[in-house]
């Protein structure tokens, strides 16, 4: 393989280990490594409880891993268990960020997730350190003085290598730091044969490849990459660039999504049955994500709606849910929509079990104003529009929960008690 | 960390106590007690409640955080609590210090 066309630069995708469970264990005074913490989540949703995040000793010693459920948790006194506090979690990520544009240019960090980064050191690791180890090395150092928390460095020419690197080699590493080049490739990448351990690798991707006679990385890299796209699709020649260390993409020109959307889906505390309760929770749905539309200044000209049966509600024909989507004259009234969703349930629904809802808008325009409708009393549509407006602001004065529909209140409702959630889990207490 | 944080011993305290009144169930065979952790990267206080029944799991449920690192402030707001509850507290990471006050070892 000729490489010499390719991007060579330096890369570092650094990760917090164990990131929620070492944020607690440092806020307690423990060690991240030593600790045996696991984070548990007991919003509604969860059932009796899921795991989060649990310490590496928590990993070792009891096999918990994460999104374990509460019941396979061993009832262990050395066990301490905690309740989770998204808004630390993200106050924290920002610090680990600011720490991380003190080595690379504001547009050559790229947070990846709440605790991955991607740092483009190309331009600037010779400033901190005669090898990329010795720096990668420095910038653990500076967030375990500062912080209390470890991190995992992978390091790589390019971002996939940095992130294969980090995966698949980082992780087991004394130091905790892992490296790829293009010559290691080979070397390091092409003898795994657990396919779904590589970053990208679903396990459906992994049936597939294994279907096709791939069984490793070394037959991926040796496979007709021609083949692989027609049989595969664009995947195909992703994967292929991937056995090989390749990776073409431009951070800094990251294209923005075609189109965009809005959407929010939520996990039900238990099975719901009765269909005046399902519509509820679709209306309550419905209002958050128009009200977050609503914010943009757009309207939406498509409505979606995604329903997931409960496990004993499975359709006869074995299917798990629904999604049905439904043109309409771009709006951006809650009644509207909700109405919209509520007839394209009413249609498609035929008396399952439900435990999951997403609601989606797109094809957005900006709202210029309100368009009349004239088969309308047109006082009505004003007045209609200056009544979402007066509850967007006194919700963005007052918090979510400043007015909300009485039918919140009606045995269902899931919107008063996931308020005060970030992301799903507990956000931690206030006026802390 | 800049600016005049001002801080009201007793308003913690009773913060504080009004969580740990919720979490405090007196059962049988379960030993309540209230963490207090000198956090030095966060230069914070920070309060648990920390749970444990015999032979089950412990749980650390956090209470409050105190934003200084200043001892005497901490010192009042220890007073304050331990008028509201007996519950014995546990200082960790102070190393060999006195309380500015009262000049008692911190423990």
């Amino acid at each position: 393989m000729d490489y010499r066309n390719e991007p060579h630069g330096l890369f570092f995708m650094i990760d917090n280990k164990s990131f929620y469970a070492s944020v607690e264990s440092a806020a307690r005074g423990l060690n991240p490594l030593r600790s045996v913490i696991v984070v548990m989540s007991e919003a509604d949703n969860t059932g009796s409880g899921l795991v989060l995040a649990a310490s590496p000793m928590a990993k070792k010693l009891f096999g918990i891993s994460n999104v374990s459920r509460q019941y396979e948790v061993p009832d262990d006194p050395r066990i301490l268990v905690v309740p989770p506090r998204m808004n630390l979690y993200i106050q924290e990520n920002l610090k680990i960020n600011k720490i991380f544009r003190e080595y690379v240019a504001d547009h050559d960090l790229f947070p990846y997730s709440i605790d991955e980064s991607i740092l483009d050191m190309t331009k600037s690791w010779r400033l901190f350190g005669r090898t990329p180890e010795e720096v990668a090395r420095r910038i653990q150092l500076r967030i375990r003085h500062e912080m209390g928390l470890y991190t995992t460095v992978g390091i790589g020419e390019n971002p996939v290598q940095a992130k294969l690197a980090l995966d698949l080699q980082a992780k087991h590493d004394h130091e905790l730091i892992g490296r790829l080049t293009y010559e290691t490739v080979p070397q390091k990448i092409w003898p795994i044969t657990k396919l779904e351990s590589v970053w990208s690798i679903g396990h459906r991707t992994a049936a597939h490849l294994q279907r096709l006679g791939i069984h490793s990385m070394r037959d991926l890299a040796s496979v007709n990459p021609y083949e692989l796209q027609a049989e595969m699709g664009v995947i195909g020649g992703q994967l292929f660039a991937l056995a090989w260390g390749i990776d073409r993409s431009q951070l800094h020109q990251l294209r923005p999504a075609k189109e965009k959307s809005w959407s929010n889906s939520q996990v039900l505390p238990r099975d719901y049955r009765a269909q005046p309760e399902i519509e509820l929770v679709i209306r309550e749905i419905a209002q958050q994500t128009t009200s977050r539309m609503r914010h943009h200044h757009q309207q939406a000209g498509c409505v979606s709606l995604g329903i997931g049966f409960a496990r004993t509600g499975e359709a006869g024909d074995g299917r798990s849910g629904f999604h049905h989507s439904c043109r309409l004259d771009p709006t951006d009234n809650v009644q509207t929509i909700a109405a919209t969703l509520l007839r394209l349930f009413r249609q498609h629904w035929e008396g399952q079990a439900i435990r999951n809802i997403s609601v989606g808008l797109s094809r957005l325009n900006t709202s210029r104003g309100l368009q009349l409708d004239i088969f309308q009393d047109p006082h009505r549509q004003i007045k209609d529009e200056r009544f979402d407006r007066v509850i967007d602001e006194l919700r963005d004065k007052f918090g979510k929960t400043a007015v909300i529909p009485a039918s919140s209140l009606m045995p269902g409702g899931t919107m008063l008690r996931r308020a005060a959630l970030v992301g799903g889990h507990n956000g931690g207490n206030s006026f802390d | 960390m800049g600016g005049i944080v001002l801080i009201d011993p007793k308003q913690e305290a009773d913060l504080i106590y009004a969580r740990l009144a919720k979490l405090f169930t007196a059962q049988w065979h379960c030993r309540y007690r209230v963490d207090v952790v000198n956090d030095q990267y966060g230069q914070t206080f920070n309060f648990f409640m920390n749970i444990q029944r015999q032979r089950h799991r412990a749980r650390s449920i956090p209470l409050h955080t105190l934003r200084t690192t200043d001892l005497e402030i901490l010192e009042q707001v220890v007073n304050a609590l331990r008028q509201q509850t007996q519950l014995s507290l546990n200082f960790v990471n102070f190393g060999r210090v006195r309380w500015p006050e009262s000049q008692r070892w911190i423990h």
